[in-house]
């Protein structure tokens, strides 16, 4: 593609109809199955009165109704109740106090994330130390969230309740199933290769750093390496979440997936995929300003190798 | 003298040459499948009256709470993987080879096809597509299968792009158009120089990363159902899981119960897959 305002556009019109097509592709599966949703939902065997369910959870009047009032009631705040889990409970108030964990537990696991990133963008990462990167990364969240739910146990009286959770939990995500290694690596493998650019040589003649030059062409790639490793994180959260007891959006998708709380599921896979919204649009917006960026450069290098010369 | 040809030429020989490589990698894989095999269609008696669960107990991985033989949990657990994983791994390993051969072939619809497909399949958590996939699916559906599947079409994308830059970096259609003025046959073109020699290593890379994730999302899976006492997305409750074994080793760690053999074993399947996983990956590395 060589027009660069592509891939922001494609990435800002998939960030804006993302949060809608999540929830109708949802809809439109239940109604896919073989089936009635509501006897999916509430097997028989499970549930009496399947037709007075499907009229309680308005999953009477086929799908496009359905997600029509689901959609006008989210977009004046109101995500439902809960049909199974908690039965009647708003789902914005069960959403409401799961997304704050959520986001200091995303928040704490990319500072690692974000560290291995810098040190290896200005190349101070030994690479004698990567095997012991690939191993740590080998190891998945899930056994290293059952070590740290461990450890939380035996020093639970001394280190104390959530705190504790949310720190053993982002360190666990930060470093499980690559995460940090991935950063490290990921990052240095695209600065490397940037490194080796005839342009760089050129640069660092003309007494510019190495990082100056190379930045503006690496931040896109970073940026989607970035949002590829945040949404890693928003997946490994529900294990880690549930593992340590930690009430955050994941745990509470969990929880409702194993009670088969569509009216619950719903929702906060639509949060999910607003998350992934956002974090498409900052790619878009990080590709967009670098773009502009480069093309609004003055021709300032050809006044200082004048200068230089 | 000894210890110098040691670490010298063999440490060297072990780092280059892809016959070690494939000599482990296909014993761990044999190790599993044997499990697998081997695993009983259900579990022993419970042994209530028994004191020492440990391996010199009852040979050769000791015992759970309920008196029960774990090599019975390790090979029922590599039965529910074996053939998902395989499968998830061979599809991705598919579609890898076809990133690759329409970057070569320079089909550019079909290439934004793909890249689009990637947007949108990449957008969303992982973990939670699977759930949603496991809450949608009707009760007779259920096990690993199916979320295998969907794990790897959400893997799909990302082997695809790798396959692609590998098959650009090799000159795309040029290199085919080089082959072809040597009187190569399609099949020779892109079967054995495209994709058997150049995208080997990413193929089967990508292929095994996804059957090692697979096999890791069935114990995450299965673990957070046994942690609280549910049943299981990915198996009935008939079987048991490799994430029975490392609850028990949590047991153990937490709680001092006496299952530490658990843990042990537990961790050592997790690195007999991680090890097939890294053995098959150097293996196919190229040369």
């Amino acid at each position: 593609m060589n027009r660069w305002w592509v891939r922001p556009l494609v990435r800002t019109v998939a960030a804006v109809f993302l949060p809608v097509a999540v929830p109708l592709l949802l809809t439109l599966l239940l109604w896919a199955l073989p089936g009635d949703p509501a006897s999916i939902v509430c097997p028989p065997e499970a549930c009496t009165g399947t037709e007075e369910l499907a009229k309680r959870w308005n999953l009477d009047q086929g799908p496009m109704h359905y997600f029509a009032s689901w959609v006008s009631s989210a977009l004046s705040g109101d995500l439902g109740n809960s049909w199974r889990m908690q039965t009647g409970t708003p789902v914005r108030e069960l959403v409401n106090e799961s997304i704050p964990n959520t986001l200091k537990l995303i928040g704490l696991a990319l500072v690692p994330i974000l560290l291995g990133t810098v040190l290896a963008a200005v190349d101070v990462v030994n690479r004698k130390l990567d095997p012991i990167l690939h191993l740590l990364g080998l190891f998945p969240a899930v056994i290293l969230a059952v070590m740290a739910a461990a450890w939380k146990v035996l020093t639970y009286s001394e280190f104390g309740g959530e705190t504790a959770a949310l720190l053993l939990g982002a360190a666990v995500l930060g470093l499980a199933d690559g995460a940090f290694s991935g950063a490290v690596t990921g990052t240095r493998s695209v600065a490397s290769a940037e490194r080796r650019q005839r342009y760089t040589g050129v640069g660092v003649l003309r007494g510019e750093t190495e990082l100056a030059n190379i930045l503006p062409n690496i931040t896109p790639a970073l940026a989607g390496q970035l949002r590829a490793r945040t949404l890693h994180l928003f997946s490994g959260a529900v294990v880690v979440e549930v593992v340590l007891k930690i009430d955050g959006l994941g745990d509470l998708l969990w929880q409702a997936a194993l009670l088969q709380d569509f009216g619950l599921v719903l929702p906060v896979a639509t949060v999910f995929a607003v998350f992934s919204a956002i974090l498409l649009l900052g790619q878009a917006l990080v590709e967009g300003v670098v773009a502009v960026w480069i093309r609004w450069s003055p021709p300032g290098s050809t006044a200082t190798v004048g200068g230089a010369s | 003298m000894v210890s110098s040809w040691l670490y010298r030429d063999c440490g060297r020989c072990l780092l280059t040459r892809r016959w070690p490589a494939v000599v482990v990698s296909g014993l761990l894989f044999s190790v599993l499948l044997v499990l697998a095999v081997m695993a009983p269609e259900f579990l022993s008696e419970p042994n209530l009256g028994l004191t020492e669960h440990g391996p010199g107990a009852v040979p050769p991985f000791g015992a759970d709470d309920r008196g029960r033989p774990l090599w019975e949990f390790a090979a029922q657990g590599a039965r529910v993987v074996a053939l998902p994983s395989v499968v998830a791994g061979v599809l991705v390993g598919l579609f890898a080879a076809v990133g690759g051969l329409v970057r070569s072939m320079e089909l550019r619809w079909a290439d934004s096809l793909i890249q689009a497909f990637g947007e949108v399949v990449g957008a969303l958590p992982r973990m939670v597509v699977v759930l949603i996939v496991a809450l949608l699916l009707p009760r007779d559906w259920r096990g690993l299968f199916p979320l295998a599947v969907v794990w790897a079409l959400l893997a799909a994308p990302g082997a695809m792009d790798e396959a692609a830059a590998v098959a650009e970096r090799l000159g795309g259609a040029r290199f085919v158009e080089a082959l072809r003025a040597h009187g190569y046959s399609m099949w020779r073109i892109f079967v054995v120089h495209v994709v058997a020699f150049n995208l080997r290593p990413v193929i089967v890379r990508q292929a095994a990363e996804v059957t090692m994730q697979v096999v890791f999302l069935e114990i995450s899976l299965s673990y957070l159902a046994t942690a609280n006492g549910d049943p299981s997305f990915t198996h009935a409750d008939s079987v048991r899981s490799w994430a029975d074994i490392l609850h028990l080793g949590y047991r153990a760690l937490a709680f001092d119960a006496p299952f530490m053999h658990a843990l042990f074993l537990g961790l050592g399947l997790v690195a007999l897959v991680a090890g097939t996983t890294i053995g098959i990956s150097r293996a196919a590395r190229a040369r």
